[in-house]
């Protein structure tokens, strides 16, 4: 069952994408995770140009997020300051990562660009995830809740502002860094950017654990509709009949998720997200060192 | 007096429990007992990162461990002893019917409730569907009374 897809002008078989959608919907529910940066690769390795799979995949965050965050506010777990700082950094840095994607399309070399950045990223971040859960695994040992309280150079800069929620005195210049940073990976990759955006807020700016969740979730639902909106009108990449077709997988593929992640819980299944975003990164890795089953190809230079 | 009456207050984030506290500690003060108290943490939502769940879940049980040790001076004070005092992590229902179960000293459970909308889950819950598996008497408490009615009735 092929659709045409009128953005990416290519033919996809329509119950792969809806898949594609369930899988990922499926993790994001379980791990409650955005799942753009499963989406996104994923996207790319069935083909999809890069600037059409980032869009969607910001989009497709978009909509894991909202649902998160209404409930996280509910529960009075968001940090309207901290969120705001993080949300105009973050802002700043999804405009400025725009602008470097419409840079790197000029130059033709947006593909090259997101999946080296993705080869980087995911590496690092499934590297880091198995060896987390391979260590509990074998240790079988309760991972020492760390901490530091000391007080580092981050506690001199000036422009000290009170977060009240999170109960914290600190400089507004480490969260708006975090928050532009965080920006820029959005708006390159497609990513929430959840998931480094927590350990950062908790170990960087040592946040509490109650309000980071909802905070993060606030920052990368505002930042991924700014994304969304960005790509759309600046690269005019959002391409609707693929983002409708993901989106029905992910709504139902979430609620699979969400009901056994209440179930599942453990080192395993952490260990197995891990090797999961490690497998991706090393086949997109793969895919940019394999010599190119044609050499040349001819065409209408882009 | 047997010394092993124990009142258990379950400690939860509703305004009631205050209430239900009062009632336990003036029973206590007036006829005899021990007061327990209960606090039920959230399990850690599901997390990419081992170490961050690790984290939120140490960092529950040390604002339970505050919350109960600030609520066991203010027992304390009432009823001359310091009350008993227990953390469990999970579900509320379950896990007051599992302290029930393994705690042969707890006598009565008190509960107070809800003054709208409904009597609030765990009296629902407890009074309702797992009514058949509790093993002790519930005393409930209308989380309206003022603390001069409260006194009058113990």
């Amino acid at each position: 069952m092929s659709v045409y897809l009128p953005i990416a002008e290519m033919s996809v078989d329509a119950l792969l994408l809806l898949g594609i959608g369930l899988g990922v919907g499926w993790l994001s529910g379980l791990f409650g995770v955005g799942g753009g940066f499963l989406l996104t690769p994923l996207l790319i390795l069935i083909g999809i140009p890069a600037p059409v799979a980032v869009a969607s995949g910001a989009n497709q965050t978009l909509g894991a997020s909202v649902s998160g965050l209404i409930a996280q506010w509910r529960r009075g777990n968001v940090d309207p300051r901290m969120g705001v700082v993080l949300l105009v950094a973050g802002l700043a840095g999804s405009f400025a990562g725009t602008q470097l994607f419409v840079l790197l399309r000029r130059l033709g070399q947006v593909d090259l660009a997101v999946s080296l950045f993705y080869v980087v990223v995911l590496g690092t971040v499934g590297a880091l995830m198995v060896r987390e859960s391979l260590r509990a695994i074998l240790r079988r040992r309760r991972l020492a809740p760390a901490r530091t309280h000391q007080h580092s150079w981050l506690h001199g800069l000036p422009f000290k502002m009170r977060f009240r929620r999170s109960r914290l005195y600190i400089s507004v210049i480490p969260p708006a860094l975090v928050g532009f940073g965080i920006g820029i990976l959005s708006a390159v990759m497609g990513v929430g950017g959840g998931f480094m955006l927590v350990p950062a807020m908790i170990y960087v700016l040592g946040m509490p654990t109650t309000t980071t969740i909802g905070t993060s979730l606030f920052q990368v639902t505002f930042v991924s509709a700014n994304v969304t909106l960005l790509q759309a009108l600046q690269t005019g990449s959002v391409d609707i009949v693929l983002t409708l077709l993901l989106l029905a997988g992910g709504v139902a593929g979430a609620q699979f998720g969400a009901a056994m992640g209440t179930r599942l819980r453990g080192e395993e299944t952490r260990a197995l997200l891990g090797l999961l975003v490690l497998s991706v990164a090393l086949r997109l890795l793969w895919d940019l060192l394999e010599t190119p089953g044609s050499l040349y190809f001819l065409g209408t230079a882009t | 007096m047997p010394q092993d009456r124990v009142f258990l207050v379950v400690v939860d984030d509703s305004p009631e429990k205050a209430v239900a506290l009062r009632y336990a500690c003036l029973r206590v003060r007036k006829s005899g007992g021990r007061v327990a108290l209960l606090r039920i943490t959230e399990p850690p939502e599901m997390q990419e990162w081992a170490g961050i769940a690790a984290l939120m879940q140490e960092e529950r049980r040390q604002e339970a461990e505050q919350l109960l040790s600030a609520l066991a001076a203010e027992v304390e004070e009432m009823t001359g002893a310091l009350p008993l005092q227990l953390i469990r992590e999970g579900d509320p229902v379950e896990e007051v019917l599992e302290v029930l179960a393994e705690d042969p000293r707890i006598s009565i459970l008190v509960l107070a409730t809800a003054t709208e909308g409904g009597p609030g889950p765990l009296t629902t819950a407890l009074t309702g569907r797992h009514a058949g598996a509790l093993r002790c008497p519930i005393t409930l408490v209308p989380g309206g009374m003022t603390d001069a009615e409260l006194d009058r009735v113990t």
